[in-house]
Parts: structure tokens; C-alpha cells; sequence
């Protein structure tokens, strides 16, 4: 057999290799008033700067990357670097530009405000 | 014949990716159904813990706790954390999906070695606590000299 040198190299790389992280559904829970929808989303260890919330067409995305560094010898693990993921639908009254995001304590708050026309409004009954 | 061989090499790492994702997909499956973080079977909270020759360093996972909200008691090599996650609705809202759910927890810990119980510190960022915890003169390594 003739040993063939290469003429070029491949470069070994398959792009879902970067994407090894275990996927998490986080726990929420979605509170209603007239105004607003509130969505509280558990996601501890996330960065602020590590949380993607993206709404489109209906659709609402929450993403997050926990990014723990560690160091040592572990002697149990129970809980490793994850990415948080989730998706909901919501209602096409929302308005957009107001939504507001927080990030306290490892908790995502969101405040989705309703826009003018989605809210309930009490019709006078004139007299005839 | 050596990118034949990356060829193949590179099918078995599709072939191991996939699997990987085939897993992953059935825990999820088994956290959708109720396996939830923060239920009453699994009320207390995940914990990691390192030994870096030294010291301890130990993770915990208490989302939604503040820090007057955890109570930590150390004595030699025992280690208690225990707390206490409020509810956090708000007034005046319908809700219309509760999946975090509220609950007091206590966990204890016996440690591998002694810690100095003065030296420990912890901090808690992002919902996860961090303690070090320095271990005691007796348990710490020490380098032998062979004369």
C-alpha cells in the first residue's frame, strides 16, 4: 500500500459538539391580572448576561446557559451546568416594546403588559 | 485512507450524539411528568460538593431564596442548611400555572473531614449558595518529607 501524505488537513469539528449541555425545562408559574402577565421562571445559576427572552409571532422563548465554574475534586454532583429552556405560546395582545424582564435571586421575573385594545373595558348602557 | 478513517470515526460520533440526545430526551419526558426540581418528594435542595485539598466548596441550588431566607449551622464535620422558599405571588393576579412550589427544607451533611468553623464563608449569587469551607488543622493534607 502506498502511504499517501495529505495535501490538506481536514479539520475535525462538528458544530453540535459545541452544544453538549443537558436541556432543563424550568419550572414557571404564570400569574394573569387585567394589566399585565407575569411569568416567573426558576433559573438558578443563570447569568443575567447568559439569558436569551425572545417573543415572536405569538411565540414566546426563554434560554439560559448556567456557566458554573468548578474547581477541585467533587465528591457529589447533583445539580451540573445546564441550559434552561422553555416555550409558550401567548396571546397576540401583548405588547411587545413594554415587555420588562428581571432577574433576581436566580428567579426570572417577566411583566408582559397587555396592549390597550386587549383590556377588558366596561360598556356604559346609554339611555335611549 | 486516513479520511476514510475520520470518515468512520466521525459516523460513530454521530451515531454516540444521537444516542446522547435519545437519553436526554426521555429524562426530560420524566421531568415533564411531575419530576420536578422543587416537589414535595424532592423538597430539598440539589447540592454539590468539591474538596480542594484545603478546603470544601459546596453548591447549593435555592432559587427564589434570599439570603435572610437560609439558615446554615456548622459544627465539626456536620453541616445543616435549612430553609425556607416563600411564595412569591402576587396580589391580585389569577394564576393560571404554579409549578414553583413553596416549601421549609432541612438538610444535614456529615462532611469527610473537619472544618474550621470560624474561616467559613458563603455567598449566594444567582440563586445557587456558595460555601468554603477551610478544613480543620488535623484534616488538612500535609507533605511528607522521606529522609
Amino acid at each position: 500500500m502506498i502511504e499517501k501524505a495529505n495535501i490538506t488537513t481536514k479539520k475535525e469539528s462538528l458544530p453540535e459538539r459545541s452544544h453538549e449541555l443537558p436541556s432543563i425545562i424550568p419550572v414557571v408559574d404564570i400569574y394573569e391580572n387585567e394589566d399585565e402577565i407575569l411569568l416567573h421562571a426558576d433559573m438558578p445559576g443563570v447569568a443575567k448576561e447568559d439569558i436569551t427572552v425572545n417573543i415572536d409571532n405569538g411565540k414566546l422563548d426563554i434560554f439560559g446557559v448556567r456557566n458554573m465554574k468548578t474547581s477541585g475534586v467533587a465528591s457529589w454532583e447533583e445539580f451540573e451546568n445546564v441550559e434552561f429552556r422553555r416555550s409558550f405560546s401567548v396571546p397576540q395582545a401583548i405588547d411587545v416594546g413594554k415587555i420588562g424582564a428581571k432577574l433576581k435571586d436566580g428567579v426570572l421575573k417577566l411583566h408582559l403588559p397587555k396592549s390597550e385594545a386587549a383590556k377588558p373595558k366596561q360598556i356604559e348602557i346609554k339611555a335611549a | 485512507m486516513w479520511t476514510r478513517v475520520n470518515d468512520i470515526d466521525r459516523m460513530f460520533g454521530a451515531m454516540d450524539l444521537l444516542r446522547s440526545r435519545m437519553n436526554r430526551m426521555f429524562t426530560d419526558h420524566d421531568r415533564f411528568h411531575g419530576n420536578y426540581g422543587w416537589q414535595v418528594a424532592e423538597a430539598s435542595p440539589h447540592t454539590n460538593l468539591y474538596d480542594n485539598g484545603d478546603h470544601f466548596e459546596i453548591r447549593v441550588e435555592i432559587p427564589g431564596l434570599a439570603k435572610e431566607d437560609m439558615n446554615i449551622k456548622i459544627q465539626g464535620n456536620y453541616l445543616e442548611l435549612s430553609g425556607t422558599r416563600k411564595s412569591d405571588a402576587p396580589e391580585g393576579y389569577k394564576a393560571h400555572r404554579v409549578e414553583r412550589s413553596t416549601a421549609t427544607f432541612t438538610r444535614s451533611f456529615t462532611l469527610p473531614a473537619d472544618v474550621d468553623v470560624e474561616k467559613v464563608e458563603a455567598g449566594l449569587k444567582n440563586g445557587i449558595l456558595t460555601m468554603t469551607l477551610p478544613k480543620a488543622k488535623a484534616a488538612k493534607p500535609k507533605q511528607i518529607d522521606i529522609k
